[in-house]
């Protein structure tokens, strides 16, 4: 233990994916110096080549094609490189991708084009991922810190903009305060089992509640903390507040990768903390993880509030704000599913599915607004929306499929992700959170057909500008929904060898 | 067979251009799609007669136990080709019902893909298939029903079309995926070999009452049937195809489809006959007094649709294939009723029946459709609503309980059913020639086709029913019942009760339609509240919604950064209380500290520093008391031992208080702007959280069971790094690397610092404003009430 580990003790083979880009990122922060303030686009090159060779690294440790490593644990067994990493990466690094994409020609026609902004959204890229990777409860908390702070720094990348400074300032306060919760959870947990490495946390708790000592109470307390910190992070009621005010006044670029990895970060984290680490704290046996019922209560009350409330919203930002909300919601249904004993696994591919359907989705439904939205940050209302399809039908078709698979309709990548996720869900015998899940998806059909209908049955001068760049980004992940949506089966087989060590 | 369903889907994409290419012979061009796919269905009738079928299964996400499987057997054939062949015939007339509209492109590139998607439904084998193609169908009707989307009101029709059906249809999903997980498989053909499988499972309440209702709000029954007349704001043709002879009829296509699975029992039978039952008579009243002549159609489709399920709640050999029958009996009739009524608003420039009258003259081919098709509805012989008619009336009649009042409902349903007949045929066309908005003509080539052949074959069958029977029905009822049957179906019966029925029907019917003028005020009195019931329902919820949601907004998201924390800090607070109060072993808890003297001053001070914090009005104050906070903490650290902890928390005590005073000059005003109930409540809440706080430490460290670190390293700090201060020796050596880290995130930090302080902002060395708005809005946060919203909250609609 007290020897000096060599690299190959580490593994570091194992963790390349995100290795590669934090260095990377520590790597550009050094060029982009020397590049003139004039020619940062550089910077956005240096920045995608840096994500995609870190996608080209996962996706060959995906496919199986090489082996990268010995073994799956690495750094002291604080790192745990598996499938579900893998898949984790992927989502992590395709939403980083569409970040820059999308990120491009909005920061130079707004003249914020600096080398900062895609540096910050790699080292966030490296925190999603790490979060994916944890094997550790402390990596869970750093690796939450690696993603949020550049994101409350890119929320107020608009500065001088009031909004957006703002946005940063509420975001960084409330998000300091949920990263409290979650380290005190994370204590106390520790304080229960006297380790915070996952499969021994796993371990531990199990001879915690067979033993009925006063410690089950201890990590009864801190699971509720830590799913406090987490459900900060994805926007579960009622830690969701943040949320519009946050979109609303961020730069939309940066919502249209927050919005997701954030997600990502936040529900990898979640399956890997409770799915794998407190999946034995079950009180009676033969019950469900005793968290189970507050997660789906949470997933319920989410649903229903994202769900209702995005229905009055005339701002297309905050509309799609209260969205991500109410899909939070369905994503914690297979969280919640995750305390059956048996369906950890399935579950967590549930998870795997929902999120990589809802990057595409999500990421280019802000893309749009990113395309309409004038270098003032006005015209991102509904109305904006009018006549859109007569003036730019592409743009439109690309939206009206976003909107669908947001609502669910099948066909789209939306669809099979809630298909998984009900599936699972009904599994777990949570047939109430299952049912409010159905209920609310057609509550949302209201809103997100609406989107639709203004663009092509009002008349009006809704308008927006794609250049090169974004219409790549729109259109990739358009056709990543579409054909996602169509050919299910390449989600499912992707996530279908996602097991958590631990399962039951 | 997959060619078949995508078939309407590719042709949809292509429609527009052969639009723009072909102008007026488009309609014509396009509809070959259609009537190919007609032709193609028909070559199969002489197979599947033979009791063969046809299934086809592309793999799709096998994992889930979900293929695009598909099976085309009797019941699939008869609705495929009532689709295909209306569809052609719909596509053609609305080349030009809508000729010179600018939208005609995307009108076929619709109706194409409806008609695809409903293919996809009727010839399905999979439960998600069908319902994949169920949504596709509602989703394609809410296009076309929103196609005069300039009109307010035909959007809101369209939105309630698709809320009521799409809600319906995720009922239907719920209860399609409990039935797989009952049965065990999602293969459709094979489910119905094993009905026990669903009936004897515990989930067999809750899958009827599921899948119920997706059918029941796809076909528009009670008390769900109030989109249908909505829907009638889209184009006649399209009303026609979808409201009246396909989508509507996809309830009844599921009943019939599932009823081998879920039919037979007392629940089915009741449910079923008495929802339809209900909207049998219900649709029937009111469409005799409507007076636009879409509206009449649409209730009366209500009407007939309420009489199918009713005959599938029946549930018998013969009442399958009496529904079977009507069902075909309808699409031909209706469907060129429908159109009759298309044509005479294009020409005449109006639907009110009472604006109507005597335009026999003017459109002989029209009129002669119109009351082939009404006499068909009313049933007549010799027509093939007359076989229809019989073949119902004898299934109610026939009925293993409760035949009189079935019987009963029946003839009331179709009186009403034959008064509807006379105002939208007889009304019109004879009598007194009123004034029209348009001068009447005859309708063009395009929009006689249609009316024409579908009156045209409603004589044909009528007159081949052994060949109808045994090519249509006979196939279908035994694909439903899932074993051989003898159909025969007969012009003439012979003199019986049902005959004598009938001929009562038909003349009360005619009563009704002669007095009507005089009966409408008895008829109003008698309202029976049917069309305002369901519908206001449906607007409270809606408005609910909005209502919950504009609340919801104003109170809890209203931008203030303070109430987002008090949420947080209360359901926390609330939760974690609950867990303590109500699980936790709080014995040997609460105890009295063992302190010296000197500790219990620095805690007082740590207290009175605190409260000072919260009570002074100059902020510089409060920034000194609640340092004192700081020291006061880091004099405890001394008195256990701490002395580098201590040393690090003075530090920063000092260093928060200097960075402080030097942005203090910079904020504004210091004010108090909120009152004492306000203050009050921000007392109670944070002192809730302080209590919570303190509790948990308390149990933390009750509990002495678990010292492993401290053991660890009192046995290792001098044996491993020579060193007997164990913070020391953790420092800087068990933690090395981590204090080198913390050092440099220090240095990188106070670089920040520097770099910040140096760099003011731009807009204040632009402006030189004594007080910059980022300041105003930092202190707004930090105390008060903002001078304004600080970012307007969500705007209600």
């Amino acid at each position: 233990m007290f020897e000096v580990p060599s690299l190959s003790d580490l593994n570091v083979g194992a963790t390349l994916p995100v290795t590669l880009l934090a260095l990377g990122a520590c790597v550009l922060l050094v060029v982009d110096l020397f590049i003139p303030r004039e020619r940062k686009s550089i910077t956005a090159w240096l920045t995608a080549i840096g994500i995609g060779v870190s996608l080209v690294f996962s996706l060959l440790s995906l496919s199986g094609a090489v082996e990268f490593g010995s073994g799956e644990l690495a750094f002291s067994d604080m790192y745990r490189a598996d499938r579900l990493t893998d898949t984790i990466n992927v989502a992590a690094l395709i939403t980083a991708l569409l970040g820059v994409m999308v990120a491009y020609d909005y920061l130079e026609r707004t003249r914020l084009q600096r080398g900062e902004y895609y540096i910050l959204l790699m080292f966030s890229a490296a925190g999603a991922m790490l979060m994916g990777a944890a094997n550790d409860l402390v990596i869970v908390f750093i690796a939450l810190e690696l993603l949020s702070i550049p994101l409350y720094i890119l929320s107020g990348f608009r500065r001088p903009q009031e909004a957006s400074e703002e946005s940063a300032m509420k975001y960084f306060l409330l998000g300091a305060f949920a990263s409290g919760f979650l380290i005190y959870g994370i204590a106390l947990i520790y304080g229960a089992t006297g380790t915070t490495n996952l499969p021994e946390v796993w371990d531990a708790v199990a001879g915690v509640v067979a033993e009925d000592s006063a410690a089950k109470f201890l990590v009864m307390i801190g699971a509720g903390l830590v799913l406090a910190g987490l459900g900060f992070k994805v926007a579960a009621v009622p830690f969701h507040m943040w949320t519009p005010d946050v979109y609303q006044g961020a730069p939309t670029p940066v919502v249209a990768y927050m919005s997701v990895a954030a997600k990502i970060g936040g529900f990898a984290a979640l399956v890997r903390v409770f799915g794998m680490g407190l999946s034995t704290f079950v009180l009676e046996s033969g019950a469900p993880a005793a968290w189970q019922d507050t997660i789906w209560l949470v997933a319920v009350l989410t649903m229903l509030l994202g769900n209702v409330v995005a229905i009055v919203q005339s701002d297309l930002k905050r509309l799609l704000a209260y969205s991500t909300i109410a899909h939070a919601g369905y994503i914690l249904i297979a969280v919640a599913a995750a305390g059956t004993a048996g369906l950890e696994d399935t579950a967590a591919q549930a998870v795997v599915i929902y999120l990589i359907a809802y990057a595409f989705t999500n990421a280019g439904a802000f893309a749009v607004i990113t395309a309409m939205e004038k270098d003032d940050a006005s015209n991102t209302s509904l109305d904006a929306l009018r006549g859109l399809a007569s003036r730019c039908p592409w743009l439109a078709a690309a939206m009206a499929v976003f909107m669908l698979s947001l609502t669910g309709i099948p066909l789209t990548a939306g669809f099979v992700g809630k298909w998984f996720v009900f599936k699972v869900a009904l599994q777990a015998d949570l047939v109430a959170a299952a049912v409010v899940g159905v209920l609310t998806s057609a509550v949302s059909a209201y809103y997100y057909l609406r989107v639709v209908w203004m663009m092509y049955f009002e008349e009006g001068e809704g308008d927006a500008a794609t250049p090169p760049a974004l219409a790549w980004a729109i259109g990739v992940a358009a056709v990543g929904t579409l054909v996602l949506g169509a050919l299910p089966y390449l989600l499912s087989d992707m996530a279908r060898e996602i097991t958590l060590a631990f399962g039951g | 067979m997959i060619g078949a369903v995508l078939a309407g889907f590719i042709a949809a994409l292509f429609a527009p251009w052969i639009h723009r290419a072909a102008r007026g012979w488009a309609g014509w061009l396009i509809a070959l799609v259609p009537a190919g796919l007609t032709l193609y269905f028909g070559a199969h009738l002489e197979r599947l007669a033979g009791g063969e079928t046809f299934s086809a299964v592309y793999a799709w996400v096998s994992s889930l136990g979900t293929d695009l499987a598909f099976r085309l057997d009797g019941l699939g054939a008869l609705f495929a080709l009532i689709i295909s062949g209306v569809g052609a015939l719909v596509i053609i007339y609305g080349g030009g019902y809508l000729k010179g509209d600018p939208q005609l492109g995307r009108f076929y590139a619709y109706v194409l893909m409806f008609m695809g998607a409903m293919l996809g439904v009727v010839l399905a084998d999979n439960l998600i298939t069908l319902f994949v193609f169920w949504e596709l169908t509602s989703i394609s009707s809410y296009l076309l029903i929103g196609f005069y989307h300039s009109e307010a009101d035909s959007r809101a029709s369209a939105l309630q079309a698709l809320l009521v059906t799409g809600t319906g249809g995720l009922a239907m999903l719920a209860g399609l995926v409990l039935l797989g997980q009952a049965t065990g498989t999602y293969t459709i053909s094979e489910m119905v070999t094993q009905p026990q499988a669903a009936q004897s499972s515990s989930l067999y309440g809750a899958i009827l009452v599921l899948v119920l209702l997706g059918a029941f709000t796809k076909s528009a029954q009670f008390p769900f049937h109030f989109w249908l007349p909505g829907a009638m704001a889209a184009p006649t043709p399209v009303s026609a195809y979808l409201h009246s002879a396909t989508m509507v009829k996809a309830g009844i296509y599921l009943l019939a489809r599932l009823s081998p699975v879920l039919g037979g029992t007392d629940a089915w039978q009741i449910s079923v006959t008495a929802v339809g039952g209900v909207t049998m008579v219900l649709g029937a009243y009111v469409a005799w007094r409507q007076v636009d002549l879409k509206r009449i159609l649409a209730y009366s489709t209500v009407s007939a649709l309420g009489m199918l399920v009713f005959l599938l709640g029946i549930g018998t050999e013969y009442a399958v294939k009496a529904a079977l029958t009507v069902l075909l009996a309808h699409s031909l009739y209706k469907g060129t009723l429908f159109l009759v009524a298309g044509a005479l608003d294009h020409e005449t420039g109006t639907r009110d029946v009472t604006r109507l009258g005597g335009l026999w003259r003017a459109m002989p081919w029209t009129g002669t459709a119109a009351l082939l098709g009404a006499a068909s509805m009313a049933g007549l012989p010799p027509l093939f609503g007359f076989i229809s008619k019989e073949v119902f009336y004898k299934a109610a009649y026939d009925a293993p309980d409760l035949a009189g009042p079935l019987t009963a409902a029946a003839v009331t349903g179709s009186v009403f059913m034959v008064t509807a007949a006379a105002l939208v045929s007889l009304k019109p066309f004879f009598g007194a020639r009123l004034e029209t908005p348009k001068h009447p003509h005859e309708a063009p080539p395009s929009m006689l086709l249609g009316p024409v052949v579908l009156a045209g074959l409603g004589v044909l069958f009528a007159f081949v029913p052994s060949w109808v029977a045994e090519y249509g029905i006979r196939t279908a009822v035994e694909a439903t019942l899932n074993h051989a049957a003898e159909i025969e179906l007969e012009l003439w019966p012979g003199l019986n009760v049902v005959l004598l029925l009938s001929l009562l029907t038909v003349a009360a019917g005619l009563a009704v339609y002669a007095l009507r003028v005089p009966l409408q005020p008895w008829a109003d009195r008698v309202d029976l509240g049917a069309r305002v019931g369901p519908e206001r329902g449906y607007r409270v919820l809606l408005g609910g919604m909005l209502w919950t949601a504009d609340r919801q907004t104003r109170i809890l998201q209203n931008g203030y950064l303070r109430v987002y924390l008090m949420t947080i800090v209360l359901t926390t607070v609330a939760l974690t209380g609950y867990t303590l109060l109500t699980r936790a072993d709080i014995e040997g808890v609460w105890r009295l500290p063992d302190a010296r003297f000197y500790e219990i001053v620095v805690v007082a001070l740590i207290v009175v520093a605190a409260i000072v914090v919260t009570q002074v009005q100059s902020r510089l104050a409060a920034v000194l008391a609640l340092a004192t906070v700081g020291y006061g903490v880091s004099l405890l650290y001394i008195m256990f031992g701490a002395p580098d902890l201590a040393m690090t928390q003075f530090s920063i005590e000092t260093l928060t208080v200097v960075l402080f005073v030097l942005v203090i000059y910079r904020l504004p005003r210091f004010a108090t702007l909120t009152n004492r109930a306000a203050r009050l409540r921000d007392a109670l809440i944070a002192a809730s959280a302080g209590v919570l706080m303190t509790s948990l430490v308390l149990i933390l460290t009750a509990d002495t069971s678990r010292r492993h670190v401290t053991t660890f390293f009192s046995e290792n700090s001098v044996l491993l790094a020579k060193g007997r201060n164990i913070v020391n020796v953790i420092l800087v050596d068990f933690r090395a690397f981590d204090t080198l880290g913390e050092i440099i995130v220090l240095s990188v930090a106070a670089a920040g610092v520097y770099a910040l302080m140096r760099l003011r902002p731009e807009r204040e060395r632009r402006e030189a404003l004594p007080e910059t708005r980022a300041t105003v809005e930092l202190s707004a946060m930090a105390e008060a009430d903002p001078p304004a919203e600080p970012q307007a909250a969500d705007s209600g609609r």
